[in-house]
């Protein structure tokens, strides 16, 4: 369990992949179609940002992917399993050992120090000595010193490294990131974005990022546009290809 | 202003989980504690009537030294209002049909009863119906078994004395037919106007005056002040509760309700104070809000000031919209039980506790925390600030303590039932407080795992102050559920245990000691074998330490068996239902002493070696007080003041036996063959003091059953306060357990297993503290004795930890039926 063992790309099928993703949410009397026949395939390793405006539909993508929720129609596979096949507890099983996620809220509980926020997933995993692994990840993303507090005690960008810290704990082989330094300041948000990155490469983790920053994008190996449900992937001279 | 206004509105409010828990608590708290509060006035009412009918008056005076009483004061009386009616009875031997008997004669004026109604038949076969005066002059009502033992028949005549009257009914019941121990020969009932034909009385004989009174309760006070300097030794005031039998019943029954309603005034309270410190936390980020849109600390104040007001009177007219209907239902189910119409009325008096219970709920639970709303700073707009450490709460709670127990004892004007449910309040929050430091120290230890049982400790560890708060309030909830509940039980059982089925509902009286062992033998014959048999022997208690008994007693001590004759006796075994609370019991062989019954001893101020002097005939008897003993005196047998040694004080004089003993209504006969064969043996039949008691007992368990469960419905909405309260954190949790990868199933049973470790812990404290109010309630209110419930002890925490499991599963709902995803958002 604790060491997930990564086999060579080539022999693998991509660590995702969607086929024509559908979804729609019903209203009182109408149907609003979020997700339009998306298709998508990220290899391992690879770090991937989805950008779009407010309303386009990349949350609800992100949630699809990570098995957060089930498309209306089409399929998403994640490492070799495909998730809509799933059980919840079976998706749950999955998301457990190999996903880690970022939010932008922080999504940090309020009741719990920064130690235990980090251990949770560790708890859930049942992972051995949850609290030393904790302690050693809140140390790498520098708060080794605030292990005690709750997040109330904690600002913004510290949360947000609590968040990461607890992220990569399971040692997950990919990582949602729904956008990330969405809640931060420029400063901060590059620091904290700074930390994401380094601790994916560290990891060998595959990244999905959502944001509507170009910036942050911009550090991502590829990017994908999202607009009114329809995902395109510019190329290289930043035209879009479907 | 106009802004304000527009931010209040009870439709809006009513949106709110929160303001919707702290009204529905306030419509509860006022709706019980007005529905008991009417309904306990109109009960004791009820039951004051009932019990007056045993006196078929309020009060009775009764002259027995044979001579009337002066008219001057029956004229008194008049004057001040109060209404009068007089009875006269002797024992006289009667003739008629084929034979003669003696009978016990009472002759009544035409205002008796003044309370309560006579039942009669006018033959044997016909129906039984309820009259509100006696027998005409010229008339005789006899009892049936009179009626019998003469072969008479209705319309015959019955001669008493010289005067020669019809038989015109058969007196079944009549109002006052209590222990009187003139009244032992089958009962014939006449008019008082055709005494003086009879010439049976005349100066010297044997005969009882007794004037019956009736009127305010105020006028009868004033009148009793006006006679007591006035009364003789041989005369005897007694009003409905110096009667031994029923003011005991009735006293509970009051005490018991006000239990209830302090209790539901409580759980109430709790709600509120719970829900409405919700509220305003819920509430932080809209007065920022509306601060920074320039409204000013005192207009936040005003602004939830007079929403709470608002809440206040929808509370208050809620409550009293469910109560006023209750109350009608209960009280018919009154007049039901009764078989008689109850006069039901609204004492407007018995709605004030109502309202003073919304208001101090209000103010002293409900305003502190909103108070402090207007303390927000404006900043939260920007920027989240950390809340509230509970601590600056600690005086607020303080003064609402204090305010709801100040409310408890004004409402149930008992200072032992404030300081019994306090002192187990007290237990529970110094057991709360080790259970804290345990848990914090205990399960700090245990680490986390895929395991239910791992995460449930660990999540108890980690919300150990909601934990710990939490527990708190199920416990004091469970608490005071299990409380009344023990109370209703035990008040239950001991009445039960008093008046069995087979409670003995004849009294022999007179029996010669020469006839002691044949008596015995015919009822053993009969298969109805007596209860143990006492001599008695009848003397006033003169003396106490050589001094006159009257002035060694403070005058203000009304104290009836000092007025009267006292039954005597001796014994060498202490009666089952009795019991030693000082000194010793006689030992074998013993003959000096005196046993004396704790409560008289306790008026007289009676201690252990004080010396007593009774006079029985001619005789003076000085002995010394050994032992004092509490008695049951409802307990149908019978049951002495003072009781000697066998071979004591009492030796040689002469005595009659007692006992008392249980004969089924078909055997019924048998007492005419029984009264044949001794007839001086005289027969007290009591049933209908045993059937009167039981309605008593009936309607006070209807009344206690209806309590129980508007208490229940209190303890309901404690439940979903304190629910509610963390509902929002609990499902982010839940959400957030399942995103990382708990699984459902994981999730639903650590949660269970969580909430049942709660509520064992809430319940096993709930029920100790219960036991210990109980142990103190018992022993000041309800002169009970105690002894632990283990029938409750072990499945009130069990059931408590299944409820709250279910509980903790059915907050769950929304977090398990939802994708984590749509979850997440919702509650961001």
């Amino acid at each position: 369990m604790n060491q997930m063992t990564k086999p060579t790309p080539e022999s693998q099928p991509p660590m995702l992949r969607a086929k024509d993703l559908t979804h729609r949410v019903r209203l009182e009397n109408d149907t609003l179609t979020i997700l339009q026949g998306v298709n998508l395939e990220i290899n391992r390793g690879e770090s991937v940002a989805i950008v779009g405006r407010s309303g386009s539909g990349k949350t609800t993508l992100l949630g699809l992917l990570a098995g957060l929720d089930t498309p209306t129609e089409g399929s998403v596979e994640l490492d070799g399993a495909t998730i809509s096949q799933l059980s919840e507890d079976e998706r749950a099983q999955l998301r457990a050992s190999r996903v880690g996620f970022v939010f932008q809220s922080f999504q940090l509980l309020p009741a719990l120090t920064a130690l235990e926020n980090v251990m949770l997933p560790l708890e859930l995993a049942g992972i051995g000595d949850p609290e030393k692994r904790a302690r050693e990840l809140l140390e790498r993303v520098g708060l080794g010193e605030r292990l005690t507090h709750t997040p109330r005690q904690l600002s913004g960008g510290e949360q947000q490294r609590v968040a990461i810290a607890r992220a990569f704990a399971s040692e997950p082989v990919v990582l949602f990131a729904d956008e990330p330094t969405g809640n931060l300041d420029n400063r901060t948000g590059q620091a904290v974005s700074d930390l994401l990155m380094a601790l994916n490469r560290e990891q060998g983790t595959t990244l999905v990022m959502v944001t509507h920053d170009e910036h942050l994008a911009a550090r991502c190996a590829r990017q994908f546009h999202i607009e009114a449900g329809q995902l395109t992937e510019p190329n290289e001279l930043g035209e879009p290809v479907s | 202003m106009a802004a304000e206004q527009k931010l209040m509105s009870v439709r809006r409010d009513w949106r709110e989980r929160d303001v919707r828990v702290v009204l529905a608590a306030l419509v509860i708290a006022v709706a019980t504690v007005a529905t008991i509060a009417l309904f306990a006035s109109q009960l004791q009412r009820t039951l004051v009537t009932s019990a007056s009918s045993f006196l078929a008056a309020d009060r009775q005076l009764e002259a027995e030294n044979g001579r009337p009483i002066p008219d001057s004061w029956l004229q008194e009386a008049d004057a001040r209002g109060l209404e009068t009616g007089q009875m006269v009875e002797f024992s006289t031997m009667v003739f008629g049909g084929e034979g003669f008997q003696l009978v016990s004669v009472k002759a009544v004026s035409n205002e008796y009863p003044l309370r309560g109604e006579i039942e009669v038949q006018e033959g044997p076969d016909s129906p039984r119906q309820l009259v509100s005066s006696g027998p005409g002059p010229g008339e005789v009502w006899i009892n049936p078994r009179l009626l019998r033992l003469l072969e008479l028949e209705i319309g015959d005549s019955l001669e008493v004395g010289n005067l020669e009257l019809t038989v015109s009914g058969l007196l079944i019941r009549e109002p006052d037919g209590g222990f009187r121990l003139s009244a032992l020969a089958p009962r014939v009932m006449m008019h008082k106007d055709d005494v003086p034909s009879t010439g049976v009385v005349q100066e010297g004989s044997r005969v009882e005056f007794v004037y019956l009174f009736a009127g305010e309760e105020a006028a009868l006070e004033g009148y009793y002040e006006w006679l007591q300097p006035q009364l003789e030794p041989s005369h005897e005031w007694e009003g409905v509760r110096d009667g031994e039998t029923f003011s005991r019943s009735l006293q509970r029954a009051e005490r018991f309700l006000l239990l209830g309603g302090s209790l539901a005034v409580l759980l109430a309270a709790v709600a509120v104070a719970v829900a409405s410190r919700q509220y305003a936390l819920s509430q932080r980020d809209t007065v920022a809000l509306l601060k920074t849109l320039g409204l000013n600390g005192a207009g936040i104040g005003r602004l939830y000031l007079r929403r709470l007001l608002l809440w206040g009177v929808t509370g208050i007219v809620g409550g009293l919209l469910v109560a006023l209907p209750l109350f009608w239902l209960l009280a018919s189910m009154l007049s039901d039980v009764l078989e008689r119409p109850v006069d039901i009325s609204l004492d407007p008096a018995a709605l004030a506790p109502a309202l003073l219970t919304a208001l101090v709920s209000l103010f002293a639970f409900a305003y502190p925390p909103i108070r402090r709303l207007r303390n927000v700073p404006a900043m939260r707009v920007l920027r989240s600030q950390p809340g509230e450490s509970g601590r600056e709460a600690w005086p607020d709670m303080l003064v609402a303590i204090v305010a709801i127990f100040g409310l408890v004892w004004l409402y149930a004007g008992e200072l032992a039932l404030v300081v019994s449910l306090l002192g187990g309040l007290v237990l529970l929050l110094a057991a709360l407080g080790l259970l804290g430091w345990g848990m914090v120290t205990v399960l700090r230890r245990v680490r986390g795992g895929g395991n239910a049982w791992r995460l449930a400790l660990v999540g108890l560890y980690r919300h150990r102050n909601a934990s710990l708060s939490q527990i708190a309030v199920f416990a004091m909830t469970l608490m005071l559920a299990a409380t009344l509940v023990l109370v209703r039980t035990s008040l239950l059982d001991d009445w039960q245990a008093q008046l069995p089925d087979d409670a003995p509902n004849h009294f022999l009286i007179n029996i010669a000691p020469d006839t002691v062992d044949e008596v015995a033998g015919f009822w053993e014959g009969q298969g109805q074998p007596l209860e143990e048999l006492y001599p008695m022997v009848r003397g006033r208690l003169t003396e106490l330490n050589g001094q006159p008994v009257k002035e060694a007693v403070s005058k203000d001590e009304r104290i009836g068996a000092l007025n009267r004759e006292l039954n005597l006796t001796w014994m060498d075994s202490l009666p089952e239902d009795n019991e030693i609370v000082e000194g010793q019991w006689f030992a074998d062989g013993d003959q000096d002493g005196v046993s004396v019954e704790a409560e008289l001893a306790g008026r007289l101020g009676l201690q252990l070696g004080d010396e007593l002097t009774f006079t029985i005939g001619s005789e003076k008897v000085t002995e010394t007080v050994t032992s004092i003993r509490t008695v049951q005196w409802d307990s149908m047998k019978p049951n002495f003041y003072m009781a000697f040694p066998p071979g004591g004080g009492l030796e040689g004089l002469p005595a009659t036996w007692i006992t008392s003993f249980y004969l089924p209504p078909e055997k019924n006969t048998a007492l005419n063959d029984f009264s044949r064969q001794f007839p001086t043996v005289s027969v007290l039949e009591i049933d209908h003091i045993i059937s009167r008691i039981q309605e008593i007992v009936q309607q006070v368990t209807r009344a206690i059953e209806a309590i129980l469960a508007l208490i229940l419905a209190a303890a309901l909405v404690v439940m979903a306060a304190v629910v509610s309260a963390t509902l929002r954190d609990r499902q982010r949790e839940g959400a957030l357990l399942r995103t990382l990868g708990g699984r459902q199933s994981l999730l639903v049973r650590s949660t269970m297993l969580e909430f049942a470790v709660l509520g064992g812990f809430a319940g096993l404290l709930g029920v100790v503290a219960a036991e210990a109010a109980v142990y103190a309630l018992q022993f000041r209110m309800f002169e009970g004795s105690f002894s632990w419930h283990w029938q409750v002890i072990i499945p009130i925490p069990l059931i408590s930890a299944i409820v709250l499991s279910l509980f903790g599963r059915w907050q769950l709902r929304p977090v398990l039926s939802v994708s984590p995803m749509l979850l997440l958002r919702r509650l961001e």
